[in-house]
């Protein structure tokens, strides 16, 4: 079998106290995208950061291609395109300012510089605005602009850090599509987010991260088997309350897991048809006003639900 | 190569922000301005004189010295306002004409004019000025009494009315009064520091400001980012270095061309004046660099960036001359020489005053290019710190 384009195990990083990931480890394939789904410190941008050599890592080994990853390693550097989770481009250079610059650095020059940033300015959709100082832009442009300097060198493996947060729904989906196109193209994609649905949409394998460890891993199938023969209920609230309604409804039965964040109760039960009466009279006594109910098969918010006993969205 | 990459870009940012033209450009040309009017070659000394009115000979006195190329007069209401004048360093003389000067000299008993300075080269040099004004007047008024006495024919006659006449003109003495002891003018009054070390004060200055552009590259998150790329954090940070060098080099030579042009400061031999600034300049990013590093907050860097411009400059020796230092304590003196500025101000000194050769300042230039080499291996040191921890 051939190597994979990242392999990485046993990762660990410590900051004082809290361990921040541990023992963190797992393998993509060139055309494969792989998913680190989890919620907000879960420790994403820290195993990123330590992949992409950018942090000194206190366990556990990376290697990119068979070439070891460490934070004085061009080498390895040079087979990745880093897509931070914070937008890092210069606020008054041109977006082509900025392609040629970071091209630069990534060893690029003259005329196949030149055509590349032509090239990555069609596909994030910047090229009649390549003139542009990229503080001018909207947020969703400039996180366009951030992962067109990623792309810059056709890295054997992409690393995209919550590229969708804070985006327009149009420019978010410009931005998946690009990224199921790299990926077809051979390109190995490491992407981290708290949105399950883009986990399910592009990631072909996803490790469910929490507190620093991977909970579990494999095909969105693979995952949602782990849940078992349950429906998942999730309940649109207008109110608060949602903690004391969460511990009620815990209480029945039928309810295997129970949680709630970002307005929403999500519900993990038997025979959702069955109880859904019983579980909205418990809400509701419990002060919480219920705008809207859906039920569904498992997904991937489900099994994180059923790993951690919390909702994806706290 | 790499960061070359990373220096253009650095001033390419730079120069499109406009504020930096002013930074550049016109805020030395004030320099030019200040430093040149205060050192330059064409340059007169200010005496304030002191006088009665009515007078005929007090003043076609005033009129004689006025008439003196280097001499600007100036004239001043009161005694007391003369005195501070020349206290604070505004005057570099004066001289009091008092109100029976006529009267003395046609009666010919002996006057006093009073003349102060500050001790030094244009204190005296003034003096002598005012003394063969007084001179030529005397001679005017002597040949103004032999003609007066008409009629005479032979020389013997002549003689004796030309003695009888000289009899008849009063003395005038010159009484001097120095202010204080030099170096403690020199304290007071700015005006014996040289150009040489208002230039690696300025230089210093505006090269610390430069930590705020890497400040503001780590904040962006590109500092990071570049060390994500195939590229070293010791090339991000001689990149950006560099940038901030150019800087402070294109400063300073405006500064010494400016000033050398349009007033003819003597700033020694060119090339290696020339080469001071470079290493100067390297210093001065090197040392932004590290400040660069450690301090994470651009408004915290630069309040610490005057403080430390400016402290280290009085240190070494560019508010008060290093060698008042000297006279006041060989602690001090060594002290100072902890400073870069003090080197620098060693090896201009050593250039303009005594015609320095290469070899005269090499060590003054190796100790300079000492303080970069560390400056910059600190905060390649302590960049590479922050940005993988
Ligand atoms: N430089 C740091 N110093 C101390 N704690 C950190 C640092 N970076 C991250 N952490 C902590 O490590 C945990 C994981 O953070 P992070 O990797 O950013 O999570 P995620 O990207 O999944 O949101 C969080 O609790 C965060 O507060
Ligand atoms: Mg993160």
């Amino acid at each position: 079998m051939a190597q994979p384009t990242l392999d990485c195990r046993g990762l660990r990083k410590v900051f004082g106290d809290l361990v921040a990931v541990d023992d963190v480890g797992f393998h993509i394939d060139a055309g494969e995208t792989y998913g680190l789904l989890g919620p907000n410190g879960a420790g994403k941008t820290t195993s990123i950061s330590m992949i992409s050599g950018l942090l000194k890592r206190d366990g556990g080994s990376i290697t990119v291609d068979g070439e070891e990853m460490t934070t004085i390693n061009l080498a390895a550097k040079a087979l990745i395109g880093l897509v931070p989770q914070d937008i890092a481009v210069y606020p008054d250079l041109t977006a082509r300012e900025n392609l040629v610059f970071f091209g630069k650095l990534y060893g690029m020059s003259g005329k196949a510089l030149q055509s590349r940033v032509d090239e990555v300015l069609e596909i994030i959709g910047l090229a009649d605005r390549a003139g542009d100082r990229s503080d001018d832009f909207s947020g969703g442009m400039k996180r366009r602009l951030n992962i067109g300097i990623g792309l810059l060198h056709k890295p054997n493996l992409l690393i995209l850090d919550e590229p969708t947060v804070g985006v327009d729904p149009q420019s978010r989906n410009a931005i998946l599509e690009s990224v199921e196109q790299l990926s077809s193209a051979g390109m190995a994609v490491l992407y981290t987010t708290h949105y399950m649905e883009e986990a399910e949409r592009l990631c072909d394998r996803v490790g469910i991260i929490d507190h620093g460890v991977i909970k579990a891993e494999g095909t969105r199938r693979e995952l949602v088997q782990m849940v078992g023969e349950h429906d998942r209920i999730r309940l649109e609230t207008t109110s608060g309350g949602l903690q004391s309604a969460v511990a009620a409804l815990s209480e029945l039965p039928s309810v295997v897991e129970a949680g709630a964040g970002d307005g929403l109760i999500e519900l993990l039960v038997t025979e959702a048809g069955e109880h859904l009466t019983k579980i909205l009279s418990i809400v509701t006594e419990a002060g919480v006003a219920v705008a809207g109910v859906d039920i569904d098969e498992p997904n991937l918010e489900s099994v994180f639900l059923h790993l951690t006993g919390r909702a994806l969205r706290d | 190569m790499k960061s070359l990459t990373i220096a253009a870009t650095n001033l390419r940012r730079f120069i499109r922000d406009r504020g930096n033209i002013f930074f550049v450009f016109i805020f030395p040309m004030l320099l030019v301005l200040v430093l040149g009017a205060s050192f330059g070659g064409d340059f007169n000394a200010r005496l304030a004189v002191v006088t009665e009115p009515g007078g005929d000979l007090a003043d076609d006195l005033v009129t004689r010295l006025e008439a003196i190329e280097t001499v600007n007069v100036v004239s001043v209401a009161t005694e007391e306002a003369a005195v501070r004048g020349v206290e604070r360093g505004e005057l570099e003389a004066a001289l009091f004409i008092p109100a029976d000067y006529d009267e003395s000299i046609t009666a010919g008993t002996p006057v006093n004019v009073q003349f102060l300075s500050r001790s030094g080269q244009e204190g005296n040099s003034l003096r002598s000025n005012i003394e063969s004004a007084i001179t030529q007047q005397a001679v005017v008024l002597r040949a103004a009494r032999f003609s007066e006495s008409e009629g005479l024919a032979t020389f013997t006659e002549a003689l004796a009315v030309a003695g009888q006449a000289e009899a008849n003109i009063g003395p005038v003495n010159v009484e001097v009064t120095a202010l204080g002891e030099a170096f403690s003018l020199d304290l007071l009054g700015q005006f014996d520091s040289s150009a040489q070390t208002q230039l690696l004060l300025f230089v210093f200055l505006t090269s610390l400001a430069g930590s705020a552009a890497l400040i503001q590259t780590r904040r962006l998150g590109v500092a990071k980012r570049m060390i994500a790329t195939p590229t070293s954090v010791r090339d991000v940070l001689l990149g950006e270095g560099f940038g901030r060098f150019l800087v402070a080099l294109v400063q300073g030579l405006f500064i010494m061309i400016g000033t050398w042009l349009i007033f003819g400061v003597d700033w020694g031999d060119p090339l290696l004046a020339t080469l001071i600034l470079l290493l100067f300049s390297l210093v001065g990013s090197g040392a932004a660099m590290l400040m660069g590093s450690l301090f994470s907050n651009d408004e915290q860097a630069g309040g610490m960036g005057v403080l430390f411009g400016l402290g280290l400059a009085a240190l070494g020796g560019c508010m008060v001359p290093l060698q008042v230092f000297e006279l006041i304590s060989p602690g001090l003196y060594n002290v100072a020489h902890i400073t870069p500025h003090a080197w620098g101000l060693e090896a201009f000194d050593s250039i303009v005053l005594s015609n320095g050769t290469i070899g005269d300042i090499a060590v003054f230039l190796a100790i300079l290019a000492g303080y970069a080499l560390v400056f910059y291996a600190l905060a390649i040191w302590r960049l590479r710190v922050v940005l993988t921890r």
